[in-house]
């Protein structure tokens, strides 16, 4: 006879039949098979088997599980059985999901971050902070109720055994990505930060400083990056402001001085102003002959002075004014760079992602824009140290910037210089075919913008007539095991095709049933995003709309990993290696994009194909691949998976091969893509051969590329460049200490050098 | 980490810092990366301007 039973904590209870029962009936009651009456029966045999089998002793919770299977199948109910089993399987997931968490977040609670590699996934938060650990507990929590509660088994099997892997799966049922912010869209007629009201701004200065916060405004309603897609045009609003400003007061100094008068300055504005009205032109850096003359003209006339000197005043004013703008737009694109390096996001567990595009803008208040913001880049922080942000894009564009002759080319080699000694900025190429079908000449916002690590929006399959950069992004992105697929394939190409085409479905549905939640959400969940107006048509919307309509305009994305590792599976090299193999590797990946744009057609959505960023990624798949198939060579026996569609980082190739073979992937991944050459800090500081790799990359065709040099830097004497073992400035080494006196010496020498202060 | 040191010396246990892109985003320095990046770091070749590098 039982009289106990023992929990699974441990402790000793009296055994209750009822309480069997009453499970058996839930059993039974959720697969309509069986009744109370069943149940009770059942319930007795149960207990006449454990009798049997725990003599004396008193039964745990596993072996009365056991039990009320073995008997719901002998009475026939195998229906209820089954329902019992999965009850019991989901119970056991969940228990040892909630064990996993408490073990994860003791993990962020104890752990060094530079020990625990888990709190490094994500270079840019820091482990070690409070918020930050704050942050990672959170997202731990809600990985582990996303993958109980919102995946279907399907998808939370494949999520879970790295078949595919779903990116920002902590906010799963919050957000969505990123988005290229207009923003002077948001500029006109002013903006709430949600924290307070914002007047249209009125300088250089305070446009740079709102691009700022409009990107950590955004930034805390989604979990990707936030880009800036019209830098130049935009801040080149403010430079304007900033100009006519000064050309007013300037003016009216100069002619006090010259009439020895008082305060001119209401004066002078009215007269200039009555030009304007009269013309219906404001003072510029490039005004009009007519402008200039008929300010001239209202001088002579107001103050009776000879036609030379009012002509020499005018002169003099816009030459002061020009200088002043350019100093004040210097500062504010100095004091951007700062802020954007220093503020916070997520409770200040974050600096926000940033990116701003700009290149294109050929007027003068853009030029003075660009070389400023170059110039500080170039500067770097207040020691002189590289900045991280924001990600620098320059959109090259024949015609514009790309060639001698061009507007803007001065600043596209501006650019490289920059670039060859800041890893910024990165450039993007509106020529390639894929992106200069979208672009028409005078409107910016077809000039395509790169979102920072490579998203890319442009193509609207749901509005055709909105094929535009600004204010779109992606929705959410779900990368595929591409090595997984080819090795368990074993070299049969039509297999791999089948399996991949299989993932592909599973992807696209999971990302579908991701859309349903994002769709279901209303403007008050994104006051800044959506209650501002950033989002396509998102001004269009009442408190009531849900967002299904408007996040259309976004991109739901499938991504890749290991197409390298892939084809070394397939087909024993990969495609670095053979032309043949090349021409397989774009088939594969031409198929994907085949898939993206049915499911596109098929559904009026904008299904795209990314190039993932492998970040966290690179190493997960391929630890779980190690486990299952060993080390094998050429695909699992590294510590990464390569990037997206990349030559290997390790195979030996020349620059120019290296961006022929990638080219023709950028075409393919419309989600985004980057390709980078590694040159050595030496061939990296010419030049020349830095620009020749720009344009070479431009030439082949490729979306969006960077340089890879080395970038070092010696925070006690500030040197910045390449260090081997030893500083070339200070000659110290890594970790050794240098007299006081000869840090002196070489501040005469190098007076921009900073004071040491300590660690940063 | 001492910094400047009875002996009005500066530097002792102050390293270099080196910065490197990661898929796109500059990372201050690499103690922060996760350790299948710093693999793939350590393992990048430099790839030459003329022929096979």
């Amino acid at each position: 006879m039982i009289q106990s039973i023992i929990k699974r904590d441990g402790r000793v209870v009296l055994y209750d039949q009822n309480k069997i029962a009453a499970a058996i009936l839930r059993a039974m009651e959720a697969s309509r098979d069986g009744d109370a009456a069943d149940a009770a029966r059942v319930a007795n045999d149960v207990q006449n088997d454990l009798e049997r089998r725990s003599v004396g002793s008193a039964p745990d919770i596993e072996l009365i599980q056991d039990a009320v299977e073995r008997q719901l199948m002998n009475h026939g109910f195998n229906a209820a059985a089954k329902a019992y089993i999965l009850y019991r399987a989901n119970r056991t997931r969940a228990r040892e999901a909630n064990t996993s968490l408490m073990k994860t977040i003791d993990e962020i609670t104890n752990i060094d971050a530079r020990i625990s590699d888990m709190k490094r996934d994500n270079a840019n938060i820091d482990g070690n902070t409070a918020m930050g650990s704050m942050l990672q507990i959170g997202s731990a929590g809600a990985k582990a109720y996303n993958e109980m509660y919102l995946l279907r088994p399907e998808h939370a099997k494949a999520y879970r055994e790295g078949d595919i892997h779903i990116h920002d799966f902590d906010f799963y049922s919050l957000t969505t990505t990123c988005c290229q912010i207009d923003i002077l869209k948001l500029f006109h007629g002013g903006f709430s930060t949600g924290h307070g009201y914002i007047r249209e701004p009125k300088s250089i200065a305070s446009y740079a400083a709102l691009a700022a916060i409009a990107i950590q405004s955004n930034q805390n309603d989604q979990h990707g990056g936030q880009s800036i897609p019209n830098f130049d045009y935009a801040m080149a609003e403010g430079v304007a402001k900033t100009y006519r400003k000064a050309y007013y007061r300037l003016l009216a100094e100069a002619l006090e001085d010259k009439l020895d008068l008082e305060e001119q300055a209401i004066t002078v504005k009215e007269l200039v102003k009555n030009v304007e009205a009269k013309l219906g032109q404001v003072p510029a850096m490039e005004s009009s002959p007519e402008f200039d003359e008929a300010v001239i003209y209202a001088l002579t006339k107001r103050y009776g002075l000879p036609l030379g000197d009012a002509s020499s005043l005018v002169a003099r004013a816009k030459k002061r004014a020009v200088r002043k703008t350019d100093r004040d737009t210097h500062q504010a694109m100095e004091g951007f760079v700062h802020n954007l390096n220093t503020m916070h996001s997520r409770a200040g567990a974050q600096t926000p992602f940033s990116s701003i595009n700009y290149g294109t803008d050929t007027s003068a208040e853009g030029r003075m824009v660009i070389r400023n913001i170059l110039l500080a880049l170039d500067a770097g922080l207040g020691h002189g140290e590289t900045c991280i942000f924001p990600i620098h894009i320059f959109k090259v564009k024949e015609g514009v910037n790309y060639n001698e002759g061009d507007p803007n080319y001065d600043l596209f080699r501006l650019s490289c210089k920059v670039s060859a000694k800041r890893l910024f900025p990165n450039y993007t190429f509106l020529d390639a075919p894929f992106n200069l079908q979208y672009y028409v000449p005078g409107r910016p916002e077809t000039e395509v913008a790169t979102m920072g690590c490579r998203t890319r929006v442009m193509g609207n399959t749901y509005d055709p007539t909105r094929e535009i950069a600004y204010s779109r992004g992606n929705l959410s992105f779900t990368s595929i095991n591409l090595p997984r697929i080819a090795i368990e394939s074993k070299g049969d190409e039509k297999v791999f095709y089948e399996k991949l085409q299989r993932m592909m479905e599973l992807v696209a549905q999971q990302l579908l049933d991701r859309f349903e939640i994002q769709a279901n959400k209303r403007i008050y969940n994104y006051p800044f995003l959506m209650g501002q107006g950033i989002w396509l048509d998102s001004d269009k919307l009442t408190l009531q709309d849900d967002l299904r309509e408007v996040l259309k305009h976004g991109t739901l994305s499938i991504g890749f990993i290991g197409l390298a590792e892939s084809l070394t599976a397939l087909y024993g090299e990969h495609h670095g290696q053979s032309e043949e193999i090349q021409k397989k590797g774009l088939e594969i990946i031409g198929f994907m994009r085949q898939f993206c744009d049915q499911k596109s057609q098929e559904l009026k959505m904008n299904f795209s194909l990314l190039a993932t960023p492998a970040e966290g990624l690179s190493g997960r798949f391929i630890r779980m691949d190690q486990k299952r198939y060993g080390k094998l060579h050429g695909i699992t026996d590294r510590e990464y998976y390569t990037n997206s569609f990349h030559i290997p980082v390790w195979y030996g190739i020349s620059a120019y091969d290296k961006i022929r073979l990638e080219a023709p992937y950028h075409a393919l991944c419309n989600a985004g893509h980057i390709s980078y050459v590694e040159l050595d800090g030496d061939t990296a500081r010419n030049v020349e051969a830095f620009e020749a790799v720009v344009r070479c990359m431009h030439d082949c065709g490729v979306g969006y590329g960077s340089i890879n040099h080395p970038v070092d830097r010696d925070p006690i004497c500030g040197y910045v460049g390449i260090i081997g073992d030893v500083c070339p400035r200070c000659g110290r080494r890594e970790g050794e200490e240098i007299p006081f006196e000869r840090v002196e010496e070489l501040r005469k020498m190098y007076p921009e050098m900073p004071a040491f202060q300590g660690i940063e | 980490m001492t910094v400047k040191s009875q002996n009005e010396k500066l530097g002792q246990g102050v390293g270099f810092e080196r910065i490197r892109r990661i898929t796109g985003y500059l990372v201050g320095t690499m103690d922060k990366w996760n350790d299948a990046k710093r693999a793939e770091e350590r393992d990048r070749v430099k790839h030459g301007l003329n022929g096979n590098a």
